[in-house]
């Protein structure tokens, strides 16, 4: 079983962009990208549809971190999802080049999240995705119950297209 | 010295892009075979094929690659094109489908470009909305020949890059409702059609060049939207008004918010 996940090159401008404008007392920016799902023999294909920004409002003061979201920013996303019946991405970037991949404490902040949306929405995947400047990497998962998996594939669509490898097959 | 070395300026790393590419290409006939004999000269690994005909003796005017020969017992048309591609393409990855595109979405999904060579303006905006969902590049090309009395004929022809959120045929004015629903009250009684070799070679030809530049990043900043007017008689390929006049506008066809399958379930997908 492996995931490609596909992004319209404007799109991940439009996420970039975002995701660069400071904000009033957090160090760096979060949001969601919701997807659409479709498959073809055992590969999931996990299709951007928009971007959400985390209003400004619904962040923490937290120094510990970059970022730390309250409660009505996930509220939102998980009334998004199950209103659209989407799929929805945490998204974040930690800049430089090349493949990103998460920390230990994104990894511990999505274990906590994700699994409250395949509750919700168990109809169709959701995850989280961490971007560089060129690159992006994810975690999906199947299942409440289950452990995240790495999207293998991801598909820029531009001109020109672009495509790289996430992680394992 | 690779056999690529003379299209080696599409990229230091543009035989392995190549390779790695799927093209699927639907409709093998006139304009369709010649896709598929210059995918293949220019190294292109994935091959997806599909076309319900065999070769008829009226097809051999302009179907490139097919010969007398095929036609007794008649061949698949995607026969043909497999053994243009085996016949030029190391380690090939080929999926042929002898039937309607319809039965082959699963595979159309894994194409990273998907080109139309179809006749019907009905499967040319269904081929173009499956394309959308799955946020794959459609190019569609297509030709007719007309009848202009004393003056002779007039052949004119199209060639579009219907790229995800970009103006689409609709969008270019060549799918319309009156020509969907012109087309739907003659079904079954469409009859052949004037098709000639060289201008379905030229479509063709400049369809390919846009695959290339889809894959490869050869020069800066090339179009996104496409809309070539093909003039036959004067031998020219020059862009449509609308090209200009849409670059910057938003598909109203085509959300980007009607992307993947709604029909999907990840219980049933993890139960199968």
């Amino acid at each position: 079983m492996k995931a490609h996940f596909k992004i319209t090159g404007a799109l991940l401008a439009e996420v970039r962009k975002d995701l660069a404008r400071p904000h009033p007392f957090a160090f760096e920016r979060v949001g969601w990208i919701s997807v659409g799902a479709s498959q073809s023999g055992d590969c999931i294909y996990l299709i951007a549809r928009s971007y959400q920004p985390v209003a400004d409002d619904d962040y923490l003061p937290d120094d510990s971190v970059g970022a730390m979201m309250g409660p009505e920013a996930i509220r939102k996303a998980l009334q998004s999802s199950r209103k659209e019946r989407v799929g929805m991405f945490h998204v974040h970037t930690h800049g430089g080049e090349g493949l990103p991949g998460f920390s230990g404490l994104d990894l511990r902040e999505m274990a906590k999240f994700v699994p409250n949306f395949l509750q919700l929405s168990p109809r169709i995947p959701h995850g989280a995705l961490v971007l560089s400047n060129d690159s992006i990497f994810g975690h999906y998962w199947l299942s409440e119950k289950s452990k995240f998996q790495i999207i293998s594939e991801f598909f820029e669509i531009g001109m020109p297209l672009k495509k790289w490898k996430g992680g394992y097959e | 010295m690779s056999r690529y070395d003379r299209q080696s300026f599409l990229g230091k790393d543009s035989d392995d892009v190549l390779h790695g590419a799927t093209i699927g290409a639907v409709g093998l006939g006139g304009g369709g075979s010649h896709i598929v004999q210059q995918t293949a000269h220019l190294g292109i690994g994935g091959h997806l094929h599909i076309d319900p005909d065999i070769i008829a003796d009226t097809n051999t005017n302009r179907l490139v690659g097919g010969t007398l020969k095929d036609l007794d017992p008649a061949l698949p048309k995607v026969n043909i094109a497999e053994r243009m591609v085996r016949g030029l393409v190391d380690n090939p990855r080929i999926k042929s489908i002898n039937g309607s595109w319809h039965t082959a979405l699963n595979d159309l999904k894994t194409c990273d470009v998907i080109i139309g060579a179809v006749d019907s303006y009905i499967e040319r905006e269904q081929l173009e909305r499956f394309a959308r969902r799955h946020l794959i590049p459609y190019i569609d090309i297509g030709m007719d020949v007309h009848d202009i009395g004393a003056n002779g004929f007039l052949i004119g022809g199209q060639i579009i890059l219907s790229m995800p959120g970009k103006p689409c045929l609709r969008c270019c004015g060549l799918i319309t409702n009156e020509r969907l629903t012109q087309e739907a009250g003659k079904y079954g009684a469409a009859g052949s059609r004037p098709q000639v070799v060289w201008s379905n070679g030229v479509l063709a030809s400049t369809a390919v060049g846009i695959i290339v530049q889809l894959l490869t990043a050869w020069f800066i900043n090339p179009p996104n939207f496409v809309f070539l007017d093909y003039d036959g008689n004067l031998g020219t390929v020059t862009p449509n008004a609308r090209m200009k006049l849409l670059a910057n506008k938003i598909c109203p066809h085509h959300p980007i918010t009607e992307v993947g399958d709604s029909l999907f379930d990840l219980r049933k997908f993890v139960a199968r």
